[in-house]
């Protein structure tokens, strides 16, 4: 007797996406379960900010379709996409720049004024930096506080699943610890994160299976642990 | 006429300048579209008032409520058929649209009204009052109180609550605010539909005291413009700070000289502005916003 196999909370199918006559993503077919943790590797241009993109609806597709926990997503707009569950930290941050930190956060939440409350306290509980900054507008942030502001909004959602984009760009090593270690707790909590990185140790460590992509292409899908060594050599500077 | 009367003056004509400028500077926000309707919607409010006094036999104020419904109403239908349209075309696409609506409503205000001058009823009894000495027009201090009123509540609307927080995060990164689940297109029909009562509102509390015809936008807009220039051009305390200085340099330059010396004033004044200060006198926190 077979188990059928559980729905996928993602799955992409044959996903073709670019910008003008290029394309990033090329026919691209990928399932994330439930609960995982998965590191999006692949030198800058390989696709994977186009990737995140579109899963999200933000660049339209040329082909292909998408399913979230077996509900086709793939004609919903982005922030529809949100409503069912999807979470973005997009790269650069990109906080409401003249807004405060709270507002930040809140506006991201669909929920009503008590619930918004509980989440806003449970994302100062992850990210304290945040909590004694709360009135401040966004852009007096340093760059470590903005990424965590972007991380805690994309959590205001209650997202099934969280998108990050290079969430360790530009920040200091420390802070770009401080961030890893608060996606490896929102992962442990069982929120699904797929997160795309250059810096491939980082998301290695905070993650279960490993992604690389090449030309708009996976080369390579894999335990995070048991990463060939070559594999990683060849999605970043080529065969 | 004392200083102090000409003050009173200045500022109820710049509380009712404030929310033209409100308005367009909410929507320049929310779409980085100059809606040049703006100021034939001002006009269009005022006729609409002129039209609603026969019907409700009441002082000026009980029509702000109508007044406000029907034109929030008029901006969906401004937003539905010259913005969205043509929203992910080039920006001169929306001037040329948004200049053709106010064309229409000129011309329509003309057939429907004719070209001579028409006033709507005070807000009040139109009388005059005595503040210890100083007697002024009611209708001044009611234009103030109802366009502080409502400047006060769209900074209300926006700081407290999560329409607002919608509202600002759509003017701030549009993409942005759809990627946390915000209904972008919606909160830009919001902001039109509140842009358009607020400029149909400074025409109802304008039409009494400066007549309203049907070609009168075209000066309105002009005011609207400059007041966001001189404010720092995206900064909504700008445009508010920005349309009551316009008002009373006009009104106290009037009173010396006249009002054609004035305008040419003004003009000049913006020029002076625009080489010294290009940025708008609340500018930085603007620029910051980028």
């Amino acid at each position: 007797m077979t188990v059928p196999e559980p729905e996928p909370l993602l799955r992409i199918e044959g996903l073709t996406a670019g910008y003008g006559g290029a394309v990033a993503v090329n026919n691209l077919s990928l399932s994330l379960a439930a609960g995982e943790a998965v590191a999006l590797l692949g030198a800058n241009g390989a696709g994977k900010s186009t990737l995140l993109k579109a899963i999200l609806g933000l660049v339209p597709l040329r082909g292909g379709g998408l399913w979230l926990d077996g509900e086709a997503i793939t004609t919903l707009a982005p922030e529809k996409r949100v409503r069912r569950g999807l979470g973005y930290v997009p790269e650069g941050r990109r906080v409401f720049p003249g807004m405060s930190v709270r507002d930040n956060l809140e506006v991201a939440s669909p929920l009503g004024r008590a619930a918004r409350a509980d989440d806003l306290e449970r994302v100062f509980a992850l990210f304290p930096d945040l909590a004694g900054k709360a009135a401040e507008r966004a852009w007096r942030l340093s760059g470590g506080q903005q990424q965590m502001l972007a991380v805690g909004r994309a959590l205001m959602g209650r997202p099934r699943l969280l998108l990050l984009d290079e969430p360790s760009l530009g920040l200091s090593p420390k802070l770009a610890g401080e961030v890893f270690g608060a996606v490896r707790s929102i992962a442990a909590a069982g929120t699904t994160v797929l997160v795309a990185e250059q810096s491939a140790a980082r998301a290695l460590a905070a993650t279960g299976r490993a992604v690389l992509m090449r030309l708009g292409r996976i080369v390579h899908d894999g335990p995070a642990d048991k990463l060939p060594e070559d594999a990683l050599r060849e999605a970043f500077l080529g065969g | 006429m004392t200083t102090l009367q000409l003050l009173v003056n200045g500022l109820a004509l710049g509380a009712a300048y404030a929310l033209v400028a409100l308005g367009f500077v909410l929507v320049l926000n929310a779409t980085s579209a100059v809606n040049f309707a703006q100021g034939d919607l001002v006009t269009a409010g005022g006729l609409l008032a002129v039209a609603l006094a026969p019907l409700i036999p009441l002082p000026g104020i009980a029509l702000l409520p109508v007044v406000l419904v029907i034109m929030a109403a008029l901006g969906l239908l401004l937003a539905l058929a010259a913005y969205l349209p043509l929203r992910r075309s080039p920006p001169v696409a929306v001037f040329i649209s948004t200049i053709a609506v106010g064309i229409i409503l000129q011309n329509g205000a003309s057939v429907l009204f004719g070209p001579e001058p028409r006033a709507a009823p005070p807000l009040l009894s139109g009388g005059t009052v005595d503040l210890g000495g100083l007697v002024v027009a009611e209708q001044s201090l009611a234009i103030i109180a109802v366009a502080g009123l409502l400047i006060a509540g769209q900074q209300w609307l926006f700081a407290r609550t999560q329409v607002g927080r919608r509202l600002r995060a759509t003017a701030q990164d549009p993409e942005m605010a759809r990627a946390c689940g915000v209904p972008v297109t919606a909160m830009i029909l919001v902001t039109f539909a509140l842009g358009t009562a607020y400029a149909g509102a400074a025409g109802l509390l304008l039409a009494n005291r400066y007549f309203v015809t049907p070609t009168a936008g075209g000066d309105l807009i002009l005011k609207a413009y400059i007041a966001v220039t001189i404010g720092g051009w995206g900064s909504v305390p700008g445009a508010v700070v920005g349309a009551l200085l316009i008002a009373l340099f006009e009104v106290g330059v009037s009173s010396v000289l006249s009002y054609p010396v004035a305008l040419g004033l003004l003009y000049a004044a913006l020029l002076v502005i625009l080489l010294a200060r290009p940025q708008g006198l609340f500018g930085e926190a603007a620029r910051r916003r980028a």
